[in-house]
């Protein structure tokens, strides 16, 4: 039987992966749209993300956009695996 | 770690209504923008050439496709600027060169064919951006790539069954079925 993911089940950190693995492989999401499509405020949303980059869920890439600085993040390979185990694992319990 | 069934379902739910929500709101499957759009576009633009007088439909036809082009742009750009992938710029360049190409082999094809009348015209650059419509629908949102089919069919049945409110079809069933689609992704997403 697949295993809970713990980190991967905290509500706002549930809903991130589930929006970064909606978007196509290798494509990148702008921090304040994240924020925006979650309804948190910038430190919980950064507090959350920095606990999906420790597991190696997520990558959080730094850069600048017309001068500006800008966050993209994005889901993993082992991120995107991770959260379909989770995935499967709710539907296990539902399903017993 | 251990949760009730109840627990999972709502998590099952909230997984699900965010992927729903980021797909509506950021990814690259907004093809019910254009098609409301377009289907805005040509609803105006036939019932002008159905109503108004050649000269004044032209000038019709050249506002709302002007219109239409800066909001599809617009609508375009908001995405590119929320997400980006290594080959987002690729694709637009691609889909760019694509659109103009068949605009010339649009071109080519009604100076060869020579057709008759407006209709005859229309029908033609109809059925073009339909095969476009297609290739981008199946190229990018494989789900919604079927509504070319009923679209292409109900402009065929104005043209052959219904010429002489073959403008007024376009814009009200052709154009409002288009705006109704566009409406119904919109919803279902």
């Amino acid at each position: 039987m697949t295993e809970l993911n713990e980190i991967i089940h905290q509500s706002v950190r549930l809903r991130i992966m589930a929006a970064l693995t909606a978007l196509d492989p290798d494509n990148e999401v702008d921090f304040t749209a994240l924020r925006d499509l979650l309804e948190v405020t910038d430190g919980n949303l950064g507090a959350h993300l920095h606990k999906l980059e420790e597991a190696g869920y997520i990558t959080v890439n730094k850069t600048f956009v017309e001068r500006k600085p800008r966050t993209f993040v994005s889901a993993t390979s082992a991120g995107r695996l991770a959260f379909q185990a989770h995935v499967a694992a709710l539907e296990e319990i539902l399903k017993s | 770690m251990n949760i009730s069934p109840t627990e999972a379902e709502e998590a099952l739910a909230a997984i699900q209504k965010m992927t729903r929500r980021t797909r509506h709101t950021i990814s690259s499957s907004g093809a019910y923008i254009f098609l409301i759009y377009t289907g805005m576009i040509w609803l105006a633009g036939f019932l002008a050439n159905q109503f108004l007088p050649g000269s004044q439909a032209v000038y019709v036809w050249a506002v709302v496709s002007l219109l239409g082009s800066v909001l599809s742009i617009s609508a375009g750009l908001r995405v590119s600027k929320h997400v980006k992938g290594p080959l987002t710029g690729m694709y637009g360049r691609r889909i760019g060169l694509f659109w103009v190409l068949l605009a010339l082999f649009c071109i080519g094809v009604i100076a060869v064919a020579q057709p008759i009348d407006g209709k005859q015209i229309t029908l033609i650059v109809i059925l073009f951006v339909l095969v476009g419509q297609t290739a981008m629908s199946l190229v990018f949102s494989f789900s919604y790539g079927w509504w070319t089919l009923p679209i292409g069919a109900l402009a065929l049945v104005g043209y052959f069954l219904m010429p002489a409110y073959f403008y007024l079809w376009m814009a009200v069933l052709v154009g409002g079925s288009m705006i109704l689609l566009g409406l119904i992704i919109r919803w279902k997403l």
